[in-house]
């Protein structure tokens, strides 16, 4: 069964410098045009997997889906829900930049079903947002937390960045403090890192923008505790919920479910197989069934893929992963004799020094 | 006996760096032997390490014709020759193939050690010598004290040298002048005998052995049948030719020749460098007088990275040797590394070239072991033996002796710095026998040192202590008893055999400290804390620890990132495979090659 599906709006009023995602200003693109795009891909997608889509969760992320306008919005997710059958979803998440909701964009997301808002915060502190090239200041994310809550919505998350450059510990736990103090029901913390192709990267290469382990540790460290007293748990490396409220979406990803990825760039994982939409907004407007040549040139994972993907994904969750995922019972020793691991049943997950070389732990595990 | 009026055989010896092949470039142009348009620099350093390195690591013959000012046209044969100490029996052989010798002194510089060495091997082999002074051009140039050097310590009247510029090319024709008016034509002995001395040779995948010869008499051509009068296997010739300085195929090859003969010999083991070329239907009585067999004297365990490409690697060494007489191996196995070879060679140099070639030339995986010289040990039981690798040295409480070797050393260094090079000679345990005033500024030291000091580091500190102008070259001086114990390298407490020395017991703990730290810089942070230890016999006597790991948080990994991280896993999959695994740590190829640099 396809239970989850991904839908990859790339527009963006500016770029963020670390920013890796398929994604571009929208310039001349007629949102019309491409809003039916995807839904002729939807149309595509239901005529070939019919039955065995029976959506569980949707997420639409981006670029910035609330780039599109309470219009757009309003006449498209109809028709988009209607091309896809989608009846009642558990969850359905869409990524919100603050300056880019009001209270109308809230209602008429509400009305066509969405459960679920992740609001790209990213920082409280003005400077960590200045460096992140971010649009937005402190107050007008508390101004879109507000809209979002005001507008009832069953799930706010939050998502942070730490480990910017110039950021300090006191200003990474201003953030934490913040957004704890909102209350809301989800938190995404994101360890900054430097992607090729970014800006940030080039920096990172020149040597202007370093990376100290030892203060993303720290950071990290700060994360966890934070959250934990705050009563949130931390169900995945970089994800901490109030109980009751993890995101269903990303942990399928996680525990290897099938998806479908709709919009140019999206990706998608059916059968052990994968495939990526063509990266270039143009293109896909002109055949959005590219994502069905995508297909053709799907990534066939083999067994050892397949494991070597679990362990890497399942190892970050809370659960941890199956043991019988694992090639080499001796490197599972190691990494229970050195405490960074522990034995749960038929799992193993890592205690909370693990988690700190999650990266590590997974390469002596596989590697 | 008759002679080859018109050919002339001779070699360019120097110092390292005084010239040779620079000086070779103009010759070639001089003689249109190479064009103007396929010259390059250094163009008989054809291999890419030479090039890359600068410096020649083999000799290489050229065949030129030169239209003297006399009129008549001659056939030069020359033969580039190395510097570097560690391949002189290069030098020796060349030497061997020729009538005359070049010698190059380079102006700045002045005479250094390796100009009286192979100066000394020249007039063992009663070569007719001609002096040159090269790099004239260069404001540093010091003629009134390169003249008296070369009367004072070659004893070469000045006046006969040859003031040059290999790089502005000035003096170049006055050289091929000389060569001819002073290098002696061949002899050839007059019974007609096929008598050819094969000097090197190289192996070629298609035409299997080339051989580069010297013909003393009698003549070489396809068809010829040949023996080998070491193995006394037979062969027919199938091509010969002369050096341009690709090969080139001749009609024939005769007396008083220089080039090369293919003869379908395919292995290492039926070319003996030194050997004698005959007719076997008319086979000569003797043969020419071969070349001393050369002992390697230092060695290193060479391992395949991955153990499945162990027999490849047998066969790359065997063909490396066919190009490469002096270097030596053995199978050998090692806990930490599997199977592999024990390997010898003449110097830390010839080492690192080795490893570089079978990597490069042959694609070869490897790993090399920190060198070692070889031990004579001498048991309770009476017994004798033999050692050059440290794993296999016995228990201590099981022998009455063990001695290592001991090189003569002369070294010749500027007056000023005697201080502090009898200090350095010390400090690596050399007995200083004589001190000897060459002229006004310089003094050569000779001195015992043993080999296992000078392997290592002790050039270099001889260049920085000097500024560059000290220089030494030595000689073998049998082997001397010392306090010798085995250091073992402990990692997590596993002793890695690859790791382990043999050391001078006075100087144990400071080397197991410089060896432990390396190894903490170059063994990369693993999941948990590792400690490495130095010991002898059981006892540590220094430590160090590799702390854990610190921390790594990841960023976001949904849908699209899958794959990516999942590529990343796999990329680090494939570089540990280039790890060898002890105990529970990932030691990279580079801490075997790191280890190798550690001076004390
Ligand atoms: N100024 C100046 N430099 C020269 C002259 N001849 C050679 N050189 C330089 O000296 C360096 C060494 O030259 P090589 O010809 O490689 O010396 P070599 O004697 O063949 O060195 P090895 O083969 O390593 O022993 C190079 O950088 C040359 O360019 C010269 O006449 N004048
Ligand atoms: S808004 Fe989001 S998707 Fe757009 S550039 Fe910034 S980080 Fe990337
Ligand atoms: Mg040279």
């Amino acid at each position: 069964m396809i239970r989850h599906l991904y839908v990859h709006i790339p527009f963006c009023h500016r770029i963020c410098p670390y920013c890796s995602f398929y994604k571009h200003e929208p310039g001349s693109t007629d949102t019309a045009a491409f809003l039916n795009a995807l839904t002729v891909e939807a149309l595509a997608a239901r005529r070939k997997w019919g039955r065995r889509i029976e959506l569980e969760t949707v997420y639409f992320g981006g670029g910035t889906p609330t780039m599109l306008s309470t219009t757009h919005l309003e006449r498209w997710l109809p028709e988009f829900r209607a091309a896809l059958g989608i009846e009642e979803v558990k969850e359905w998440t869409v990524e919100i930049n603050p300056r880019t909701i009001d209270a109308r964009k809230a209602e008429a997301l509400l009305g066509a079903g969405v459960t679920r808002a992740s609001l790209g915060v990213q920082a409280w502190d003005q400077s960590s947002l200045t460096v992140l090239g971010r649009d937005h200041a402190p107050e007008e994310a508390e101004e879109a937390y507000q809209v979002l809550r005001s507008a009832c919505f069953p799930v706010v998350s939050l998502d942070l960045m730490f480990a910017v450059p110039g950021q300090t510990l006191e200003a990474w736990q201003y953030s934490l403090r913040r957004s704890l103090a909102l209350q809301p029901d989800h938190l995404s913390a994101y360890n900054l890192t430097y992607e090729e192709d970014t800006a940030f990267f080039e920096k990172f290469t020149r040597g202007e923008y370093v990376r100290d382990e030892n203060v993303d540790g720290a950071f990290f460290t700060e994360a966890m505790r934070m959250t934990g007293e705050a009563g949130y748990r931390h169900y995945e490396i970089s994800n901490y919920a109030r109980p009751g409220f993890e995101s269903r979406h990303n942990q399928s990803y996680w525990s290897g479910e099938d998806y479908l990825g709709l919009g140019p760039g999206a990706v998608s994982t059916v059968d052990r197989r994968r495939w990526k939409n063509v990266e270039n907004t143009v293109l896909y407007m002109q055949d959005p069934l590219s994502g069905g040549l995508g297909e053709k040139a799907a990534e066939h994972l083999t067994d050892e893929q397949w494991a070597c993907e679990r362990i890497a994904l399942e190892l970050r969750t809370a659960r941890g992963v199956e043991i019988s995922w694992l090639p080499d019972g001796s490197r599972m020793q190691d990494v229970v004799q050195g405490g960074l691991a522990e034995i749960a049943g038929d799992r193993l997950r890592l205690t909370k020094q693990g988690k700190c070389v999650a990266d590590s732990v997974v390469a002596h595990l596989w590697v | 006996m008759p002679v080859a009026a018109n050919t002339r055989n001779f070699s360019i010896i120097a110092h390292i760096d005084h010239g040779k092949t620079t000086l070779s470039d103009r010759l070639l142009e001089k003689t249109s032997t190479v064009t103007m348009r396929e010259m390059t620099a250094q163009h008989l350093d054809a291999m890419d390490l030479e090039r890359e390195r600068g410096i020649t690591i083999k000799c290489h013959p050229v065949t030129m014709m030169y239209q003297s000012k006399n009129g008549q046209v001659y056939k030069l044969n020359l033969i580039d020759t190395p510097g570097h100490v560690d391949f002189a029996y290069e030098v020796s052989r060349s030497l061997a193939a020729c009538e005359g010798a070049v010698i190059l002194v380079d102006a700045a510089q002045g005479v250094e050690a390796q100009t009286v060495a192979n100066h000394h091997l020249a007039l063992e082999q009663k070569l007719t010598i001609i002096p040159v002074i090269n790099k004239i051009d260069l404001p540093s140039a010091n003629l009134p004290a390169v003249n008296k050097q070369l009367e004072d310590i070659l004893m070469i009247p000045h006046e006969e040298a040859i003031k040059a510029s290999a790089k502005m090319g000035i003096g170049i024709e006055d050289i091929l002048e000389a060569v001819i008016e002073r290098v002696p034509p061949p002899t050839v002995p007059e019974d007609g005998l096929l008598r050819a001395s094969v000097f090197d040779s190289v192996f070629d995948s298609y035409r299997g052995v080339v051989m580069y010869v010297r013909v003393v008499s009698g003549t070489l051509k396809r068809g010829t049948g040949i023996t080998m009068y070491a193995t006394n296997n037979s062969y027919e010739v199938k091509e010969v030719g002369i050096f341009t300085p690709k090969q080139l195929k001749t009609d024939l090859l005769e007396a008083g020749d220089v080039g090369y003969v293919v003869a379908n010999l395919k292995s290492t083991g039926e070319v003996k460098i030194g050997d004698t070329i005959m007719e076997t239907s008319r086979m000569a009585k003797e043969p020419l007088p071969g070349f001393k067999e050369i002992q390697p004297m230092v060695f290193s365990g060479i391992y395949p990275v991955s153990s499945d490409d162990f027999e490849q690697l047998k066969l790359a060494m065997g063909k490396l040797q066919i190009n490469d007489s002096a270097f030596k191996f053995q199978q050998e196995s090692s806990a930490a590394l599997g199977f592999g070879f024990r390997c010898g060679f003449l110097g830390l140099l010839h080492m690192e070239i080795v490893v570089e070639r079978l990597r490069r030339e042959y694609d070869m995986d490897i790993i090399s072991t920190y060198p070692s010289v070889v031990y004579e040990i001498t048991l309770a039981s009476g017994d004798e033996l033999k050692i050059d690798n440290p794993t296999y040295m016995p228990d201590p409480g099981t022998m009455l002796e063990i001695r290592e070797p001991v090189v003569r050393a002369f070294i010749l260094i500027p007056n000023e710095c005697i201080g502090d090079i009898m200090q350095l000679v010390a400090e690596k345990r050399g007995i200083l026998e004589n001190t000897e005033t060459l002229d006004a500024s310089r003094v050569m030291l000779t001195c015992t040192l043993p080999l296992n000091e000078i392997l290592v580091d002790f050039n270099d500190k001889l260049k920085s202590i000097t500024r560059g102008y000290g220089s030494m070259d030595y000689e073998h001086h049998g082997f001397r008893a010392e306090k010798l114990v085995k250091m073992e390298m402990l990692v997590n407490g596993e002793p890695v055999d690859a790791f382990a020395t043999i050391v001078h017991r006075d100087k144990a703990e400071a080397r197991g400290r410089a060896l432990a730290k390396k190894l903490v810089d170059v063994i990369p942070k693993q999941l948990f804390t590792v400690a490495i230890q130095a010991a002898i016999g059981g006892k540590i006597i220094a430590r160090e620890s590799i702390g854990s790991m610190g921390k790594n948080v990841t960023a976001k990994c949904y849908g699209g990132d899958i794959s990516r991280k999942r590529k990343l896993l796999e990329k680090q999959k494939e570089g540990k495979k280039r790890m060898k695994m002890i105990g529970k740590v990932n030691i990279p190829q580079e801490a075997f090659v790191a280890v190798l640099k550690t001076g004390d």
